[in-house]
């Protein structure tokens, strides 16, 4: 038996002036955590942007929860059924943490004032900020206002959680409680996890999605993109020139990754590794097109 | 503990789905309230009666036209304060909810119409009689430039990612009002109480104000596809793929 995607989407471009932003990409996420990874510039806030249904697609069609957001209809229903969490939130630095949700609530179409407020304070519980549901935004450290954003997001328990980049700026402490929330909604829905932390993707996905230039460049688990550096990392005394990348590390030899020498002294390999060797192969492709 | 309350929200939502069309915009009032730019708006608005105001201390004979001007200069900065209505910090993280932009919209602009339309009322009202211009064209002038400055800012949310569109929008409005002092006479919008072509000067702001008002409507809809006729079959035809 297989299961419903929550999302499925196919042929998904989107064109800003001539360049595009997202070029015929297919897309199926399913109930878990699936990291989407990318560098700058890769089309991973755009894929987010057309799935919360704030950018149409110029091309290409997808459905959310069995919803087809090309009509007003379904995108309401869509949005009904969303959270989503934007790369640069804003606030209205006046408003209290719970006052914020609540607004947020209101405008999610939860008109009943005692059923909204239980609302609000579950969400602001589950994001650990029950204590400072009081305090004014302005007041809040980024790692809250953060936390805001993420319990706007969680309100009316939705299908697909989409978050982009939630983890920036957070120092480990702020990162670690942000990565037991997301792991938490991620055990009874779907969420897309826009991030450029590897390790992020390593502790929290049950898939992972590598995007660059507007392309879906490997799509998998994380084992099977760790899986895909198997024999292509080695140590070495000096940069190998042959090698796609590489870097001292703190032990003074150099990791490089890449297709290495006869006889190298191979590595484990990692996420971040299959992920630089996924990007790589994009970047040779480019250059020989 | 995120899952143990689902029926909570579910039940929530089902709550305020019922009750939406009249408790839901009535329970967006007070955080739109608090939302809106009152700053800027407030001391837009103070300038009409303050300009209104020193139509008293002038000279008889120059009056009239001095009011003219001042009352001008009033409707500009009212509308120059209104460009500021749609600004929203939070708009980025309000930006996919269901209630749709042109109730978000509307309930600013309803906040803020007694306030504008007082303001402007007393900048009439305290010009001397004897001194007044035909205070509905001149009505007819102000409402035209609101109009436009609300649409411009429709506009530029319509069409870009920034949160605080205002500047921009009463900058260009500011720079066109400008030029439009400068045009000929055939094509004139700012003309003389006592000049011949008063009356087609104001069918052309009424002009101005009808295609201002129709822009301003359609620039509320949320297209839900960019190029809706063009790609309509490969758009239901994919979505009917993405279905299987």
């Amino acid at each position: 038996m297989t299961t419903r995607p929550t999302v499925s989407g196919s042929g998904l471009t989107v064109r800003y002036g001539g360049s595009p932003a997202l070029d015929n990409v297919s897309v199926r996420l399913q109930e878990g955590v699936t990291g989407l990874l990318g560098p700058n510039g890769a089309g991973k806030t755009t894929l987010l942007r057309v799935l919360a249904t704030a950018v149409p697609p110029d091309r290409g069609a997808f459905t959310v929860l069995g919803h087809d957001p090309g009509t007003g209809a379904g995108r309401q229903e869509v949005r009904r059924r969303l959270g989503y969490l934007p790369q640069n939130p804003g606030f209205h630095p006046d408003f209290t943490a719970f006052a914020f949700v609540d607004y947020v609530a209101i405008l999610k179409e939860f008109a009943d004032r005692s059923a909204r407020h239980r609302e609000v304070r579950r969400v602001l519980d589950a994001v650990n900020l029950s204590e400072v549901r009081g305090k004014r935004i302005k007041r809040l450290s980024g790692g809250m206002r953060q936390r805001v954003a993420l319990a706007a997001a969680l309100l009316g328990d939705p299908g697909l959680l989409l978050l982009d980049e939630p983890t920036v700026g957070l120092d480990p402490e702020q990162r670690m409680q942000f990565r037991e929330v997301i792991a938490e909604a991620g055990r009874h829905r779907t969420v897309l996890l826009s991030t450029h932390q590897t390790e992020d993707v390593a502790m929290l996905c049950q898939r992972v999605i590598v995007m660059a230039q507007g392309h879906v460049r490997f799509e998998g688990t994380p084992a099977e993109l760790t899986a895909r550096a198997a024999g292509r990392v080695w140590s070495s005394t000096e940069r190998d020139p042959q090698a796609r990348a590489g870097w001292r590390t703190g032990l003074g030899t150099f990791r490089n990754v890449g297709d290495p020498p006869q006889g190298a002294d191979l590595l484990e390999p990692t996420l971040e590794d299959g992920y630089l060797l996924a990007l790589d192969a994009q970047s040779v492709e480019a250059m020989s097109a | 503990m995120l899952g143990r309350d689902a029926k909570v929200a579910s039940s929530a939502r089902r709550a305020g789905q019922r009750g939406l069309r009249c408790a839901g915009i009535a329970a967006l009032v007070p955080p739109v309230g608090r939302s809106l730019p009152w700053g800027v708006l407030g001391a837009a608005a103070g300038l009409g009666p303050v300009l209104g105001w020193f139509t008293r201390l002038t000279q008889e004979g120059v009056g009239t036209a001095l009011a003219v001007f001042l009352l001008r200069v009033a409707a500009v900065g009212l509308a120059l304060g209104l460009a500021f209505l749609l600004d929203d910090p939070a708009r980025d993280t309000t930006a996919v909810v269901p209630i749709r932009r042109v109730v978000r919209s509307g309930v600013r602009l309803v906040l803020v119409a007694p306030l504008a339309a007082s303001s402007w009322a007393a900048a009439l009202l305290l010009v001397p009689e004897r001194i007044r211009p035909p205070a509905g064209d001149l009505t007819l002038e102000a409402a035209a430039l609101v109009v436009l400055a609300l649409s411009g800012a429709a506009c530029a949310v319509r069409f870009s990612d920034t949160p605080r569109p205002g500047v921009a929008v009463a900058g260009t409005l500011l720079t066109c009002t400008l030029l439009a002092t400068l045009l000929p006479t055939s094509g004139a919008l700012f003309v003389q109480a006592d000049a011949a072509s008063w009356a087609v000067a104001h069918q052309r702001w009424a002009a101005l104000l009808t295609l201002a008002l129709l822009a301003g409507a359609a620039l509320q809809s949320e297209p839900v596809r960019k190029h809706r006729l063009r790609l309509e079959d490969t758009h239901r035809s994919a979505a009917r793929a993405a279905h299987r």
